[in-house]
C-alpha cells in the first residue's frame, strides 16, 4: 500500500466507523514512517470531519457519528505515545458532569461526542459530580466551557448551586458555563446565570463555538 | 374483549431473554441495603453486579398480588388495580405549562399545580392525579409540597414519583394525617409512588431506598425505568422491551422479597430518541407498539400495570396531539393496562396544557369505553326485534328496544367533541382546542373541591415545616462518596 493509498483507506475506515480497521491502518502507517500529526490530521480528522458533513446534510444519524468519533479515537490513542513534544490543536476545551444525585448521562455524553467530533478537547467527569469537584478540576485544567447536565427535576438546582459556589470562589470569569438537560430552558439558564444553554445537541455546539468565540 | 401484541410462544420468549437477562447480567446498585437485601434472599453477586436466579424471579412473581386497591380521599375514587381498567393519570412532573390566557409556554408555579390538579379533579374521565413541577416552591422538599398541593385541590387517588429517598418519611406523614394514621393507610393507601431506576440496569442510590421505603411503609409500589430504544436499551424494539422487563422485575423481585405479597405495579416505558438531535421521544408508533409488548409480559405475570398513554411529540394542543395521544393510549390498553399515564402532555411529556387535558378526558373516555367491549346475548343481538320490525314496516327508532338501549348508555357521548351539523357548527367555526380551552377556563371558575378539615390542613403545613427544617439542617442533601 502506498503512503496515499494507507491515508485515503484510514479517512474511510473512520467515515465507515470501523475501529477494528482504523486500528489496522493506523499502525501501518505509523510503520510506514508516516508522521503521527499527519496521519491524525490528514487521515483521522478528515475522515471525522466528512462524517460530520454527512450528518449535517442529513446523511448520517447519531450512531454513525458516535462509531466514527470511536474509530478515529482508536486511531489516536494508538498514536499518543509517539505524539511527545507535538501537540494536536483543538478548538478549545470543555469540561462536563451530570450534577450530584443525578446518574443520568447519555445526553451529555451525545453532546461530549458532538464537542470531540467538532474539535473541542472535552474532559467528562462522569455522573453524580458535587460542585467541589467541578470546582477542584476548573482549578487543575483551567476549561473554557463546563458543561453542567442534569435530567431530574428534583436535580437542576444543583447547576445552580454549582455556579454560585464559582462565583463566591471568585472563579466565575474564568470559565463560560453551558446547561443542558430535558427540563432545562433558556428561562432556566438566564435565572440562574449561565452563559449558555442548547436544546439539543446540535445546538449545544454552535453554542460552545460562540462561547469560546467570546471569551 | 382480548387482543394480543406477541403470540404465546413469543411471551414465553422475552421472557426467557429476561430471566437471562437478570441470571447473566443482573444489576447494579450503590444503596448497600438494597443489595444486602437482594444478596440475603438467593441473589448472587458477579463482580459489581447482583445476578437473579430463575427460581428467586419465579417465587417473587407467584406472591405479588395480582389485584389491589388505591383510594382516594373521597371514597366513590377508587383504582382497583389487575381490572385492565385503563384509568386515566396527568401527566408528572413537567417543568413547563401552556399558560391558559396567553397561550405561552413558561415555568409552573404553584398556583398552576393547584389550577392543574383541580382542574383534573373536574374532568370525569381523569382518574389518577399526579404533579407538575412548580418552580416557586422550596426544592429541596419538592415532593412533599406537591403532594399537600395535590391533597387541597383533589380528592381522587394519587400517583407520585419519588425521585429521591430522603423525602419518603414525610410524604408517608402527609398522607396517613390525611387518611387518619399510618396503619390506616396501609388498608387504604392514598397514593401509589413509583420510583425510576435508570436504564440499562442500574439502580442508583435513591430510587433503590425510596424502593424500600416505600414498600416497608406498606404503600403500592411502581417501577419505572425508562429506557430509549438505541441509546439507554437495544434499538430493536423486543430488545428494548426484554432489557426494560429485566430491570422492572429486578424491582418487582425487591419489593416481594423485603415483604411477600406488598403491591406492586409494572410500569413500562421504552421510549426511543431522534437520531439526529439527541432528544427523547414519547412519540408513536414506537411507544404505543413497545408499551403493548410490555403490557402483555405484565399480564403474562399477573401483575399491574401502568404505560404512557396520553404522549407524543406535537408542541401544541392540535391535530397531532390528538392522534398521539390517542394511538399510544390505545394500544397498551387493548392489551390490558390499569392506567395510562402522561394525560395533558405535550412535547414529549416536558410542557402540561389545561386544554389538552381537557381533550384527553375525551380520549380517556372513548378509550374507556371501547375497552368494555360488548356483550353478547340474545338480548343483545335482537333477531326478534329485527323479525318484529320488517314484519310491522315500522323502523327502529320507534321500537322499545331503541329506547331502552339508548338510555343504558349503547351510543358514546362525547363530552367535548363538536357532532352539530355544518351550519350549526358553523356559526361559531370553532375548532376543538379552543372549545378546551374555554371548557377548562368554565371548570377552574366554577369547580369546588371538597376541603381537607383545619385540623389536617394545619398538621400538613407543620409536616412540611419540618420536613424544611430538616432539610436546612442537612438532611435533605444525600450524603454519599
Amino acid at each position: 500500500m502506498s503512503r496515499e493509498e494507507i491515508l485515503t483507506g484510514l479517512t474511510e475506515a473512520v467515515i465507515e466507523g470501523d475501529d477494528g480497521l482504523v486500528v489496522e491502518l493506523t499502525q501501518k502507517a505509523a510503520d510506514a514512517g508516516i508522521e503521527p500529526l499527519v496521519i491524525i490530521n490528514e487521515a483521522l480528522t478528515k475522515g471525522i470531519r466528512i462524517v460530520g458533513q454527512y450528518f449535517g446534510s442529513g446523511q448520517y444519524f447519531l450512531p454513525d457519528l458516535l462509531l466514527g468519533a470511536k474509530a478515529m479515537d482508536a486511531g489516536v490513542k494508538l498514536l499518543e505515545p509517539l505524539l511527545l513534544g507535538t501537540s494536536r490543536e483543538f478548538y478549545g476545551k470543555v469540561l462536563m458532569g451530570t450534577v450530584q444525585g443525578d446518574l443520568h448521562e447519555i445526553g451529555k455524553n451525545i453532546v461530549g461526542m458532538m464537542l470531540k467530533t467538532s474539535g473541542f478537547e472535552v474532559i467528562d467527569l462522569g455522573v453524580d459530580v458535587p460542585a467541589s469537584k467541578f470546582i477542584d478540576k476548573i482549578k487543575e485544567l483551567k476549561p473554557n466551557v463546563i458543561g453542567i447536565s442534569a435530567l431530574l427535576t428534583t436535580t437542576i438546582g444543583r447547576q445552580k448551586e454549582i455556579i454560585e459556589v464559582l462565583t463566591e470562589e471568585g472563579l466565575r470569569d474564568q470559565v463560560k458555563i453551558m446547561i443542558g438537560g430535558a427540563p432545562i430552558n433558556q428561562a432556566w439558564a438566564e435565572k440562574i446565570g449561565a452563559d449558555g444553554y442548547a436544546e439539543d445537541a446540535i445546538t449545544a455546539v454552535e453554542v460552545c463555538k460562540k462561547l469560546v468565540a467570546s471569551a | 374483549m382480548r387482543f394480543d401484541f406477541l403470540s404465546e410462544q413469543e411471551v414465553e420468549q422475552v421472557h426467557q431473554a429476561t430471566l437471562a437477562i437478570l441470571k447473566q447480567i443482573g444489576i447494579h446498585t450503590t444503596s448497600p441495603r438494597f443489595k444486602s437485601l437482594l444478596l440475603n434472599s438467593g441473589c448472587l453477586e458477579q463482580g459489581d453486579r447482583i445476578v437473579f436466579p430463575a427460581e428467586v424471579v419465579e417465587k417473587a412473581l407467584s406472591t405479588a398480588p395480582k389485584e389491589f386497591k388505591v383510594y382516594g380521599r373521597d371514597d366513590s375514587r377508587v383504582l382497583e388495580f389487575g381490572k385492565s381498567k385503563a384509568y386515566t393519570q396527568t401527566c408528572v412532573g413537567t417543568p413547563s405549562v401552556m399558560d391558559l390566557d396567553s397561550g405561552e409556554k413558561r415555568d409552573v408555579q404553584l398556583k398552576d399545580l393547584e389550577d392543574y390538579v383541580r382542574l383534573a379533579d373536574a374532568l370525569e374521565f381523569i382518574d389518577v392525579v399526579s404533579p407538575i413541577f412548580p418552580r416557586d416552591v422550596p426544592q429541596e422538599v419538592i415532593v412533599s409540597a406537591e403532594t399537600v398541593a395535590m391533597l387541597r385541590n383533589t380528592t381522587k387517588p394519587l400517583r407520585i414519583c419519588a425521585e429521591s429517598s430522603h423525602e419518603m418519611k414525610y410524604i408517608v406523614e402527609i398522607l396517613a394525617a390525611v387518611v387518619g394514621g399510618k396503619e390506616v393507610l396501609m388498608d387504604r393507601p392514598l397514593a401509589y409512588i413509583e420510583v425510576s431506576p435508570l436504564s440499562p440496569l442500574e439502580y442508583g442510590f435513591d430510587p433503590a431506598e425510596a424502593l424500600m421505603d416505600i414498600v416497608e411503609a406498606g404503600l403500592p409500589l411502581g417501577v419505572i425505568p425508562c429506557p430509549m430504544m438505541g441509546s439507554t436499551g437495544p434499538m430493536t424494539l423486543i430488545g428494548c422491551v426484554a432489557q426494560h422487563n429485566a430491570e422492572i422485575l429486578a424491582g418487582v423481585v425487591a419489593s416481594q422479597l423485603l415483604k411477600p405479597g406488598s403491591p406492586v405495579i409494572m410500569s413500562p416505558r421504552v421510549t426511543f430518541m431522534d437520531m439526529r438531535s439527541g432528544v427523547g421521544l414519547w412519540a408513536m408508533p414506537e411507544m404505543g407498539m413497545a408499551a403493548a409488548a410490555s403490557i402483555q409480559l405484565a399480564r403474562y405475570y399477573g401483575i399491574p400495570s401502568t404505560a404512557t398513554g396520553y404522549s407524543g411529540t406535537s408542541k401544541l394542543a392540535d391535530a397531532q396531539s390528538g392522534y398521539e395521544h390517542l394511538y399510544n393510549a390505545l394500544m397498551p390498553a387493548l392489551i390490558g393496562t390499569d392506567v395510562l399515564a402522561a394525560a395533558g402532555s405535550l412535547d414529549n411529556v416536558l410542557t402540561s396544557c389545561f386544554a389538552m387535558l381537557v381533550m384527553d378526558n375525551e380520549l380517556s373516555s372513548v378509550v374507556q369505553r371501547t375497552i368494555k367491549g360488548t356483550e353478547v346475548s340474545e338480548e343483545k343481538l335482537a333477531v326478534d326485534v329485527i323479525a318484529e320490525v320488517i314484519e310491522t314496516h315500522e323502523n327502529f327508532l320507534a321500537h322499545k328496544h331503541t329506547r331502552k338501549y339508548l338510555r343504558a348508555g349503547e351510543l358514546w357521548n362525547p363530552p367535548l367533541s363538536d357532532r352539530q351539523t355544518f351550519e350549526k357548527w358553523a356559526v361559531k367555526g370553532e375548532k376543538i382546542e379552543e372549545k378546551a380551552r374555554l371548557k377548562a377556563k368554565e371548570l377552574l371558575a366554577s369547580h369546588q373541591v371538597e376541603p381537607l378539615s383545619a385540623e389536617v390542613d394545619a398538621e400538613l403545613k407543620q409536616i412540611l415545616q419540618r420536613a424544611q427544617e430538616h432539610a436546612q439542617h442537612g438532611g435533605g442533601v444525600i450524603q454519599k462518596t
